[in-house]
């Protein structure tokens, strides 16, 4: 139902005739849905009074940072928040940035290297919010998803403003639970829906130490950049195993001597997408690294503090590749690749590369949990994948996944994914039902896949927390306004 | 070539927002990040390129619906190109070239803006992009350049509407012409008789107008019988460069932009920047001299049925790699002197002047606010001046300098160069 003209005053009236349109034309530029209207509030006070107004009128209303996901439905108000995009602070002592909504991740990223800094970035990209949560290629140094979380300036569904954590109480951003009150398990969920109701304004998110450079020595064009050289004490390889059991072993081990800045278990069919610059050079490239590999492997970029850190990290990750029979993939010892992956996966800038380039969309089932556990889940989502790739309707990545643990740890993320093209309905429903079957299995085997659901059904395995979302959604949605919409993985 | 051809490309889009910004790896923090003008003024996600393509791939699945905000979207973009560089880092599709066919759309559907139909309707008249004042060839009086509809010469220096016509841009026609004297070049003019590119009316949308101009330019250029043309405008240079070669009307016309003409003349030996000129400067890249400069990839193909989205024979894309970038540079190197300190926003991902796709007159309050952007940029790198390679972008920043206030000067390079021989 559009908004009546009333309405439509009301939201004019807080935002400004040039901030909110209900012209159906332009609509297919956010999604293929009739939104009631979109309207781009400036700040806090007009996201606020702009959630009064839907509960007055009881419309429903969802809010976007860069609008990548999300699901929309028909006649709902979408708040485009593209004009929240401050950083509000960096504290260096205390170690957090607060930023608005739209700060993407390589704005912030950039501050923060300049200051000897750096954040947990989705593997989505660096043309993400850095305010929402998520896990990334940094997740070793910089943890994952909420646990970056400090404190969170949210507006409920109602359009109360709630200050979480030190926030609440000192008027400090350091801490998201306390003194103040913590509501870590309602703002940020990582179980469906997975986003939360109401609007986040603005968020401390934790900083980390980065011993790389203050700015990476960029050369040449797009879409080839490299480096002048590599920064001092920095190193990247691939390394392959001869099993998976090998390549475990030795991420656990590299995770216990915690000297891996980043150790990301891609498959060579990544590391082929992220050092190519067309589909063409790519289907080439994974065809020869695909004979260079002896099996699974992993990414690794080591990070010295000194020149002495450096060099001992750097016999640990030889050490205990050779102790687990792995071999360093050529390709990548080559100083202008690593150069490339050295820069891009710091700065989170090809993951579409790796997913939207072959044929514009892929499907994924992103699972969480204990590492070697999940790639067994894995390697049978992987089998799953083979017939979809001999028939040609998914590309040939060798049915490979990916993931990587977080903080040196044994738990992380395991991934896997088929690209198609989507505008070909049968490989579109191939991949879909790939995607619906394989996400059943992990739930029946008992692992979380962040692409389960309905609640009702995944509700009775983990505790009813189900029921009790939707008692905490009730009190805190009377109105309805806030649906559910897309979670974040 | 029309929007259907460029379905796939369209389908493409991810929503992945990077066509907002510079390519990630080259944001240095939270100043200077945006690329596209359009959606940095306008903010609704329509105004970016992200938006445009999938505004169009809906008009293609459910018709045209034409509304007053569409075509506000649709006018206000400089077709400057940012978009489709920052796209095509990392994927395989068409950026601008959708953008620019839906505008034309919009035009054959008589959706057109009343501010263009003016222009458009006095460059028929008169072989002007610009208002017509006194004669095309006034500027050179007294100079004693050689006539090229007369007389036989080596090079050709294609002078374009905005330098001829305003007389706060004659300026820069005259340095070129000493510059060309100075080294010796055998070259000429085609003075009153010389006629607009056709350019301008391709970025704003009117294909027929753009095709009509260009036949009768290139005749003329010709039958003047010259292998190379240079010229001083970044719009004209990717028009005769770029688009005469698209459109299969260049053959085998040589064309230079200045700056790359003057470097090559330095390195020959036959300019020598010799006079110092103290001054601490940053470089603007007009966006079709840089990133829309590089040569037309002539292509015709059929994706291949399959699981990516290629084709037979492989397609080639512009993605900004091959423009003019460095020659604009070494010539203010070579200047003794000149201090050159860069810009955020350069060369392949420069952010525009602010005057392309017809903005300059459909909506000269955006194309000032878009210059003021690059304004603070050059500000911000403590240079007091700016240097760029285009009268339309000298005309335009100096329209925001003088709106702001700021102290800051704008140059083109031949004012440079002129200076220091
Ligand atoms: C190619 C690709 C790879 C990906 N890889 C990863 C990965 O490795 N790791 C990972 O963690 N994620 C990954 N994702 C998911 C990714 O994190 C999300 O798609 C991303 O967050 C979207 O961009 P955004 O941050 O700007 O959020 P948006 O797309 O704007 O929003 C995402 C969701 O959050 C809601 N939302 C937006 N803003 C607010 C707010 N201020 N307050 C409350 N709710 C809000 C929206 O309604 C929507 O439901 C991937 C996605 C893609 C497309
Ligand atoms: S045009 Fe390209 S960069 Fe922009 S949203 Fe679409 S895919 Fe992303
Ligand atoms: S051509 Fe320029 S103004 Fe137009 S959408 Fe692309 S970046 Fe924006």
């Amino acid at each position: 139902m559009p908004l009546t003209k009333e309405q439509y005053k009301a939201f004019e009236d807080v935002v400004g005739a040039e901030n909110i349109t209900d012209d159906k034309a332009i609509m297919p530029a956010y999604y293929n849905t009739d939104f009631a209207a979109i309207i781009l509030p400036k700040d806090t006070a007009e996201v606020q009074a702009c959630i009064k107004l839907c509960n007055k009128f009881k419309r429903q209303f969802r809010p976007i940072c860069t609008g990548w996901s999300g699901m929309f439905p028909k006649d709902l108000i979408l708040l485009d928040l593209r004009r929240l995009n401050k950083i509000i602070e960096i504290n260096e002592k205390n170690m957090y940035a607060v930023v608005e909504p739209y700060v993407i991740s390589a704005e912030l990223q950039a501050e923060l290297m300049k200051r000897g800094f750096n954040f947990c970035i989705k593997g989505a990209g660096t043309n993400c919010s850095a305010m929402l949560r998520g896990h990334g290629h940094l997740d070793q140094t910089t943890s994952g998803d909420d646990r970056n979380h400090l404190a969170i300036e949210w507006v409920t569904p109602e359009g109360e403003i709630v200050k979480s954590g030190a926030l609440g109480s000192a008027d400090e951003w350091f801490c998201g639970d306390g003194p103040g009150p913590s509501i870590r398990s309602i703002l940020t969920s990582a179980v469906p829906p997975g986003v939360t109701p109401g609007v986040f304004t603005k968020a401390a998110v934790k900083l980390y130490h980065w011993p790389g450079p203050a700015a990476y020595p960029i050369q040449g064009h797009s879409p080839k950049y490299t480096l002048k050289e590599i920064p001092a004490n920095m190193m990247a390889r691939y390394y392959s195993f001869p099993s998976v059991e090998k390549m475990w072993n030795a991420e656990i081990k590299l995770g216990e001597n915690e000297i891996c800045y980043e150790l990301m278990g891609f498959n060579a069919a990544m590391v082929a997408c992220n050092i190519t610059t067309c589909n063409e050079e790519e289907e080439e490239v994974f065809a020869k690294m695909s004979k260079e590999v002896q099996g699974p492997g992993f990414f690794v970029i080591i990070a010295g503090n000194s020149r002495e850190d450096f060099e001992f990290k750097k016999k640990v990750l030889e050490q205990i590749v050779k102790d687990n029979d792995g071999i360093s993939l050529k390709t990548v010892e080559d100083p202008e690749i690593e150069g490339i992956l050295l820069c891009q996966c710091t700065r989170i800038s090809a993951s579409i590369r790796e997913t939207f380039r072959a044929g514009g969309a892929f499907n994924s089932i992103p699972i969480m949990g204990q590492r070697d556990l999940t790639i067994k889940w894995a390697i049978g989502a992987g089998k799953a994948k083979e017939p979809l790739i001999e028939k040609g309707l998914i590309v040939d990545d060798g049915g490979a996944f990916f993931g990587w643990g977080v903080e040196q740890g044994h738990l992380g993320k395991t991934e896997i994914f088929c690209k198609f093209d989507p505008q070909n309905p049968v490989a579109k429903k191939a991949v879909e039902t790939w995607q619906k079957e394989q996400t059943e299995r992990a739930f029946k085997e008992s692992y979380f896949a962040s692409t389960m659901g309905p609640q009702d059904e995944i509700g009775p395995a983990l505790c009813n927390y189900h029921l009790w979302w939707q008692k905490i959604v009730k009190a805190i949605d009377p109105n309805g306004v806030s649906p559910e919409g897309g979670a974040l993985v | 070539m029309s929007l259907e051809q460029y379905k796939g490309d369209m389908e493409m889009c991810c929503r992945c927002s990077t066509c907002k910004f510079i390519p990630m790896q080259k944001i240095q923090g939270s100043d200077f990040s945006y690329v596209c003008p359009s959606i940095a003024k306008y903010n609704f996600h329509a105004y970016s390129a992200g938006g445009r393509m999938n505004i169009g791939a809906a008009a293609l699945k459910n018709g045209m619906n034409y509304t007053p905000k569409l075509l506000d979207v649709v006018y206000n973009c400089q077709m400057c190109g940012a978009c489709g560089v920052s796209c095509n880092y990392a994927m395989d599709m068409e950026v601008l070239e959708p953008i620019s066919e839906f505008r034309m759309k919009c035009i054959e559907d008589g959706k057109t803006n009343p501010a263009l139909d003016k222009v458009i309707a006095g460059l028929k008249k008169t072989g002007s992009m610009v208002p017509v004042k006194g004669k095309r060839g006034a500027w050179a009086t007294g100079l004693k350049l050689k006539d090229a509809t007369k007389v036989k010469v080596d090079v050709l220096y294609h002078v374009g509407c905005l330098t001829s016509y305003d007389p706060e841009m004659q300026k820069l026609a005259k340095s070129i012409a000493r510059i060309l004297q100075k080294a010796g070049v055998n070259f000429g003019i085609l003075g009153d008789a010389e006629m607009c590119c056709g350019g301008r009316a391709y970025q704003m949308g009117y294909k027929d107008a753009f095709l009509a101009q260009a036949k009768k330019t290139m005749a003329q250029i010709k039958k003047a019988g010259v292998k190379t043309l240079v010229t001083g405008c970044a719009d004209g240079y990717q028009t005769f460069k770029v688009l005469y070669d698209r459109f299969n009307l260049k053959g085998d016309l040589e064309v230079l932009h200045i700056t790359e003409y003057i470097d090559r003349l330095i390195k020959e030996g036959k300019l020598k920047p010799k006079k110092k000129v103290e001054m601490n400067v940053t470089y603007h890249d007009p966006c079709r001299l840089g990133r829309l400069g590089e040569p037309w990839i002539h292509w015709e193909g059929k994706k291949i049925p399959g699981d990516r989205f290629v084709f037979d024979p492989p397609k080639e894309y512009r993605r900004g790699t091959k423009g003019i970038y460095q020659p604009p540079r070494d010539v203010i190197k070579s200047i003794t002197g000149v201090k050159l300190t860069e810009m955020t926003r350069i060369m392949e991902y420069s952010w525009c002047c602010g005057a392309g796709g017809g903005v300059n007159e459909s909506n000269p309050d955006f194309a000032v606010w878009t210059a003021q952007k690059r304004i603070d940029e050059a500000v911000s790198t403590g240079a007091e001046a700016l240097v760029s390679a285009c009268p339309w972008c000298e005309k335009t920043l100096n329209k925001a300098i003088k709106a702001s206030g700021s102290s800051l000067k704008v140059y083109d390079v031949v004012e440079l160069v002129e200076r220091a021989i």
